[in-house]
């Protein structure tokens, strides 16, 4: 896809009980939508959480060392 | 379709959950009534990473390339890499199952951090630096286990003469696991649970001293006499609980990584290669020192060790190790002069002790990532290693690291009960690489080619 050609949103498919139960959710929150109320807790869910993997730093791994010195994996 | 759960009981040993406590354990007795069991043989190095690991891939640790916690990093004497989660290059059952739509729910697996998105829910095992890191998936589900228990517990250091500390410490731990499996096992989505208690192997660990009269520092009447035993009740229960949630669809599994038995002290491998000349210090330590702290004059050191469950041995090869002066056409010689050396190693009282030395190209089909150049079992296993120097003599009566009474045993448990078959047979021993064929055969999913174990039939 050239740049300037994405698409700003696309479809992801819901069972359709769900839907049925965050379109009665959303009733006087102020959410317009199904998929305003879904995208908005998808963000907070993505957002808090990086999908990406986190690499160990090295502190972490200065204390994974310690804690298995402590066990005695590291004798 | 069988839908499969299984139990996995760290360092649970055969002779106490099978033998010695069985009457005292109602559950698993019913299940062992209906089901088949008997031992598993544990992976070369008997050791909890790659242990785990071998038993939900179906892989030995030659080819995961994992033989053990840690393994040195481009052949530097001191640099070293940890077996985390992200070292994994195997499809476990869990991505295989997931590759087939079905969903699974990983708890406690060593090792699981950085956890990985799966088909399911994962909460990460032991090497998970703390409960602040992401350490479940889907991530909203610490959450909910922080609603429900609290703070979750990983571990518990149970190297320290607090006992009382440590026993308080495992039973806290392993009641909010079990409150949060029920929790799973009932509200989430799953066709293979699979879950790790660690506390049974910290609880071995640190008490069996006191539990085993066989054991050289054993105390008759001791106040622990029963702590090993009163925890394996105590898990007993625990699982009576988890057999109430689930439905006759579902094949249970009990399994552990390897066993457990008495330690008979600790054997230090690099005073061993001092005495017999192949390890040169500049300076001799004046205090129980690791050896990555001590003097080495490696221009005239040939090889050094490194402890724990099992000894490993590196030779300072010439063109591969920074200062290396082993050439390599001696490369072998060298390996097979030191195993006949250490089969030649008496215990303090003089009598031969029942070691191996496995060279790793000899032991598995592939080796991949960074072996060792000998894999050294002391006294079948009895002996730990210990890798520190200046202690003045090559035995020591205790760990070198703080109390710690039990090594590994080569076997562990397999208990497989099937809700609508009636059995109760002792099937004989059989391999941690049978396990992932014969869940896959259970839940009905197409067994890869490349796992070697067989599938036990019951």
């Amino acid at each position: 896809m050239k740049k300037g050609e994405e698409k700003k949103f696309t479809t992801v498919s819901i069972p359709t009980p769900l839907f049925q139960k965050i379109q009665d959710r959303i009733k006087g929150t102020g959410f317009t939508s199904v998929s305003s109320y879904v995208a908005y807790v998808l963000r907070e869910v993505i957002t808090e959480e990086p999908d990406e993997e986190q690499p160990f730093s090295k502190e972490d791994e200065e204390r994974i060392k310690d804690r298995l010195r402590a066990l005695g994996y590291l004798d | 379709m069988k839908k499969v759960l299984v139990i996995g009981m760290d360092c649970a040993s055969p002779k106490l959950l099978f033998e010695e406590f069985i009457d005292d354990l109602p559950n698993i007795r019913r299940l062992m009534g209906k089901g088949v069991h008997g031992k598993l043989r544990t992976i070369i190095p008997p050791i909890t990473i790659p242990a785990w690991l071998s038993m939900v891939t179906g892989k030995d640790a030659g080819r995961l390339g994992l033989y053990g916690f840690r393994h040195r990093r481009n052949n530097s004497y001191t640099d070293i890499w940890l077996a985390t989660r992200d070292k994994l290059k195997e499809k476990a059952l869990w991505h295989i199952l997931g590759d087939n739509g079905l969903k699974s729910t990983v708890i406690g697996l060593p090792p699981s951090y950085p956890v990985e998105p799966i088909n399911g829910h994962i909460i990460s095992g032991f090497m998970t630096p703390d409960t602040n890191r992401q350490f479940t998936h889907p991530p909203e589900l610490k959450h909910e286990i922080e609603d429900l228990v609290g703070e979750y517990l990983f571990d518990v250091v149970f190297r320290t003469d607090e006992k009382d500390q440590v026993l308080e410490g495992i039973y806290e731990m392993t009641e909010k696991r079990f409150r949060v499996i029920r929790y799973l096992l009932e509200n989430k989505e799953w066709d293979l649970f699979f879950f790790v208690e660690i506390g049974l192997d910290r609880l071995q660990h640190g008490f069996w001293k006191y539990h085993d009269p066989t054991h050289h520092l054993h105390e008759p009447g001791n106040r622990f006499q029963s702590a090993i035993k009163d925890y394996y009740e105590y898990l007993d229960k625990e699982i009576g609980k988890l057999l109430e949630i689930i439905d006759d669809d579902t094949i249970v599994f009990i399994v552990s990584d390897h066993g457990a038995k008495a330690m008979k002290g600790c054997f230090c491998v690099n005073e061993w290669l001092m005495e017999q000349g192949y390890l040169k210090l500049r300076k001799s330590p004046e205090e129980v020192t690791d050896l990555e702290k001590a003097d080495i004059d490696w221009s005239r050191t040939r090889a050094w060790g490194w402890g724990g469950y099992y000894a490993r041995i590196f030779i300072n090869l010439k063109g591969r190790e920074a200062q290396g002066i082993v050439p390599p056409s001696e490369y072998d010689e060298i390996r097979d002069e030191i195993s006949t050396r250490i089969m030649e190693i008496k215990d303090p009282q003089g009598i031969g002790m029942k070691n191996m030395v496995l060279k790793p190209e000899e032991t598995y089909n592939i080796c991949n990532g960074d072996p060792p150049d000998l894999m050294v079992f002391f006294d079948d296993l009895s002996w730990r290693s210990a890798g520190t120097i200046g202690h003045g003599s090559m035995y020591l009566p205790e760990n070198d690291k703080g109390p710690d009474d039990a090594v590994h045993d080569w076997q562990g448990v397999f208990l497989i009960y099937d809700p609508k078959e009636n059995q109760g047979r002792d099937i004989g021993q059989k391999s941690i690489l049978d396990i992932a064929p014969t869940i896959l055969k259970a839940m009905e999913i197409p067994i890869p080619e490349d796992m070697k174990g067989e599938v036990i039939e019951w």
